[in-house]
Parts: structure tokens; sequence; C-alpha cells
């Protein structure tokens, strides 16, 4: 297979797994809104009136990015397992000429274009609260999603290799949500924390991207723990290349 | 004629939490090329997994495999540009139409957009699918979305179809036009090997047919020459006033709704069919269909005629 034809096969499946299901799914896509909509909601009500109202509802935001992207890229293991064990199209696809790395991508690129019109939400409400922002921050926003949607793909394939039913993932989604976006500080300041539970949030990546953002927006950051962007950075691309490592070691085009 | 698919003492046992399951048992077999190959058996007899490794999905436990001159085992991507499946109980992609569902698989395969275009509007046609084209997949019957994948590799460019039970669902016009796509495939030269627990269409589309069971290969040939091999191969249907006592000595005696059927030599037969014309019985005797191949090896004990005992383990 040429390379024209590798990018060839990897659009087709971006475009079939997240242009297509836009056009004749709408409805499915407020799923991936769903959650940051409703927290923007709470923390917009209870924080009417506060003097620091303004930086709750960019807390929000931020978090609102981070979780809508998190939510398609963990929903990828839905898609995965759905696809492999109930629709058998993965079967159709190994005996193609398609490889696997082409699958992978096409379906975890599919997965950022689902998550588009959510994010675009969430530009629209950043841009009405706080105006354009500046480039550094643009660019931050952009390489933290990037890597996080990475993140949360190679999550999905390495736990996609161990679910034989799709109701599995219904179990695990909600979990991950909770662990990766809800409890680590991208909400909130992990100055708020007990001092025991601050070193915690260092074991979810989405702290990083938190971390990056608080900072390019003026948040508050991690307080004590604070780190040098460099880090936050370095961390996210250990994360996401060690999960992707992980995934290919798991992962089995051919049965065995 | 080459071999499309050749494979030597193909083996595949399954192992889960300490339990063994063989599925096939060396099984020795040549798919020619550009020919319809039906393969037959019971549920569980090992088509499916054969399907499955020949056309690299799978890696067997010991046996040799080569499509298309390709080592399957060692060279799978030589393989896999040039080979189709539709798996077993495979279903299509929900949220796409049916044009789309055919479309984008071409082009997932790496087909350039107008000659996609071009194949999915013949396949549609040939399978009457273009007055449902716009529709999307979830809007169909279930025998509807079986056609729907039946199209999409039938307008695929690859020299090899694998089919795994097919027409599973559809109605007989259905069926009659998968089939006639099927034949068509196959005048193109391409190769298709076949799965089906339809006995009538194994028998109508396939130039040769390999009948499995407990991970055997039991019998293999033309239908024709797979009936031969039966220690029966004629059905005599006996209605009216001769009795089972009278009848058994011909072959083996079956009651049917208002009478006997009896699997014969071809002797036995002709004999039966005159002493019943004598006897003013209404009588029709006919070659035994592959259906009757079926039941007389595998739905009861094997006996003689048989190429290997079923020894494999399930």
């Amino acid at each position: 297979m040429t390379e024209r034809h590798r990018l060839r096969s990897l659009w087709t499946l971006a475009f079939m797994n997240g242009v297509v299901p836009m056009r004749t799914q709408p409805l499915y896509l407020l799923s991936t809104i769903a959650s940051p909509l409703s927290f923007l909601f709470v923390i917009s009500v209870l924080s009417q009136g506060s003097p620091n109202h303004g930086a709750y509802i960019l807390y929000a935001i931020v978090g609102g990015f981070v979780l809508t992207i998190m939510s398609v890229g963990t929903g990828l293991q839905t898609d995965l397992t759905h696809y492999k064990q109930d629709l058998k199209f993965q079967e159709l696809v190994v005996a193609s000429p398609v490889e696997a790395p082409t699958y992978i991508a096409g379906l975890a690129l599919s997965e950022f274009i689902y998550a588009m019109p959510g994010l675009g939400v969430f530009v629209i409400l950043w841009l009405l609260n706080f105006g354009v922002p500046n480039v550094e921050s643009t660019l931050t926003l952009l390489g933290c999603l990037t890597l996080v949607w990475a993140f949360a793909s190679a999550l999905s394939f390495t736990l996609a290799t161990y679910f034989a039913d799709v109701r599995e993932t219904f179990v695990f989604s909600p979990l991950i949500s909770l662990g990766l976006t809800v409890l680590p500080p991208i909400y909130y300041s992990a100055r708020i924390l007990p001092s025991w539970a601050q070193p915690l949030v260092f074991l979810s990546p989405t702290t990083y991207a938190a971390d990056l953002l608080h900072r390019a927006f003026g948040l508050d950051q991690l307080g004590p723990y604070l780190l040098p962007a460099w880090a936050d950075w370095l961390a996210l691309l250990a994360f996401a290349g060690a999960l992707f490592a992980l995934a290919a070691a798991k992962a089995q085009w051919r049965e065995t | 004629m080459s071999a499309a698919i050749r494979t030597r003492g193909l083996e595949k046992v399954y192992r889960s939490q300490g339990h063994e399951t063989r599925a096939l048992a060396g099984v020795d077999l040549e798919v020619p090329s550009g020919a319809i190959y039906g393969l037959i058996g019971r549920n569980g007899a090992g088509k499916t997994t054969f399907i499955r490794i020949t056309s690299t999905q799978l890696l067997p436990t010991a046996g040799e495999v080569t499509v298309l001159d390709h080592d399957a085992l060692r060279d799978p991507r030589s393989v896999r540009s040039r080979i189709a499946v539709i798996p077993q109980e495979s279903r299509p992609l929900y949220f796409l139409s049916v044009d789309e569902l055919v479309y984008l698989y071409l082009k997932l395969r790496g087909m350039p957009s107008e000659e996609a275009h071009a194949r999915t509007d013949r396949v549609l046609q040939e399978l009457d699918l273009t007055s449902r084209r716009k529709l999307l997949v979830s809007r169909l019957s279930g025998g509807m979305r079986r056609r729907a994948m039946v199209a999409m590799v039938l307008a695929s460019d690859a020299e090899v179809l694998y089919l795994d039970e097919p027409t599973t669902g559809l109605d007989p016009i259905a069926r009659r036009e998968v089939w006639a796509a099927i034949q068509r495939a196959s005048r193109e030269k391409r190769t298709v090997l076949l799965t089906t627990h339809y006995l009538d269409e194994a028998e109508a589309l396939s130039a040769r047919l390999a009948l499995i069971e407990n991970g055997r290969r039991l019998l293999e040939g033309s239908p024709a020459e797979i009936r031969s091999r039966i220690p029966r191969p004629f059905r005599v249907t006996v209605r009216g006033v001769l009795g089972r006592a009278e009848l058994e000595p011909y072959g083996e005696v079956t009651t049917i709704e208002g009478g006997f059927l009896v699997f014969a030599r071809e002797a036995d037969a002709r004999e039966l069919t005159l002493m019943a014309l004598q006897r003013g019985a209404p009588v029709a005797m006919a070659p035994a269909s592959l259906e009757d191949v079926f039941l007389q090896m595998v739905g009861r004990p094997l006996d003689e005629g048989s190429e290997s005992s079923g020894e494999a383990s399930e």
C-alpha cells in the first residue's frame, strides 16, 4: 500500500466515523458536551455574586475543553469494542489492504473530528466571556487538547484489547471520566486540596494539561507544587507515549 | 487450474481457561483459482475458523496456508491487498446510507473516488439496491443489511472473496440475486470461498465442495462426485400401497408424510422404482441431493464411505 493509499484509507475512516455520524446522528453530538455544559451551569449558578465569578467561569470553560476531548477520546473504546465484537467490522478491515496503524489513527482522528462541534461551543463561550485570546494561549490550548486526545485515544486502545463486550465499556467510561477529569484539579486549583492529597494529582495526565491551561489563562495553578511549563509538556508527552507503547504491545491485529 | 487457496495440515486449537477446543484437525484443501468453492458442515465444524485463518485474521496452531501464491502466515500483507471478507454474523455500520457503506468501503481499501463511485453504482444495481441507496442502513430489514454487506465485497477489486454465510436471513428472491452476483464475480475469474447452511445454495453455486466435520475434511469434490461417494446415492419416494418391510431390502427407509423415502444404490433404486410402478404406487426416483448426502454423512454415526473417522474433539 502506498502512502497515498494509506492517507486515503485514514481519511476515509476519519470521515466515516467522525463526519458522517454528525449528519446522521446529530443528537449524539450533544452527549459529548452534556457533562461539561452541566458543570459550567452549576459553577455559573453557584458563583453568582462572588468577586471571582469570572475566574470560576474561566475554570469551567477550560475544564469544558479538557472534559469534551477526554469524553470523545475515551468514547473510542466503545467504538473499538462495538466494531470488533458486535459488527465484526474490524475483521472486515483486517482482511483488507488497511494496516493496523492506519485503522488506529483513522478512528482516533474520527473522534477528534467528532469533538469539534463540542469544542466549538466552548470556543464561542470563551470569546463571548473573555474576548479573543492571545496567540500563546491559543497555541497552548491546541497543544494541550492534542496531547490529551492522544493520551485518551491510547488509553482507549489499551482498554479495548481487554473488552469482550461493549457493555464493559459502559462501566469503565464513567470511572475514567471521574478519575481523569472530575477529581484532578481541572475545575479548581489544587491549592484548595488537603496537603496529603496534593501530590496525588500528578497521577493524572490531565493535571498537566490543566496546569498549562490555567497558567495560559491566568488562573491559580498547582500551589506549592508549581511545575515549569516544560515539565507539564514533558509529562503529557510521556503519558501519551507510554500508553501508545502499551496499546501497541497489547493489540493483536491478527488473533492467535 | 492453479489453486488460489491451499492449506496443508491446517490445525487450530483454541485454549481458554484451561479448556482446549480443537476447531481444525489437519485440513488439506485446495481452492481452484476462479472457482466458487463451497464449505459445508454443521455449526462448530470448523468452517469459520478455516475462513478466518486463510483470510489472515487468525493464526493457526499448525499447518501451512498459501493464498494467491503468497505465504499467508509469514506475508499476510501481500495477501490482504487481494482479498475481501464478509465475516459471519457481521453487520454493516448502521449510521451510513447504503451507497456510503459500499463507497466508503472501497475508499477504505484505497480505491480512487471515480472508480469507487462507478463500482458502487454497478453493484447496487446488480443487487437491486438502487432504490434504497440513500436509506440509512439502520432503516433496512435484516435481509437487506446482509445484501448490503455482500454488495461491499462484490464491489471490491479483490481477487479472492470469502463469504461466510452471505445469504443468511435473505428471502428466496434476494438469495437468487446474491447468487447471480456471486456467479458474475466468478465469471470475472475471481475466486469465491463460500460457507453456507443452505445446501441447495452450495450445490447451485459451487464448482467444488468440501464437507467439514469435527475440524476434518470429510468429503471433497464436485457436487456430482460427492453424491457418488456416499453409499446410497439415489433417493426413491414411494407413496401408497407398499409397506416398509417390502422396501427395506432396497436400501435405507425413512417414513415421510404419506409414504416412504428410500436411499438406495442406483441398481436397487431402479429395481424399486420398477416394482413400485408395477404395483401402481406413485413413485419418484432422483439422485440424492446434497442435503441427503449431508444427512447420510453427518446426521448420524458415520459408516462406510467416510474418509475419516471424525476423531477430532470439539
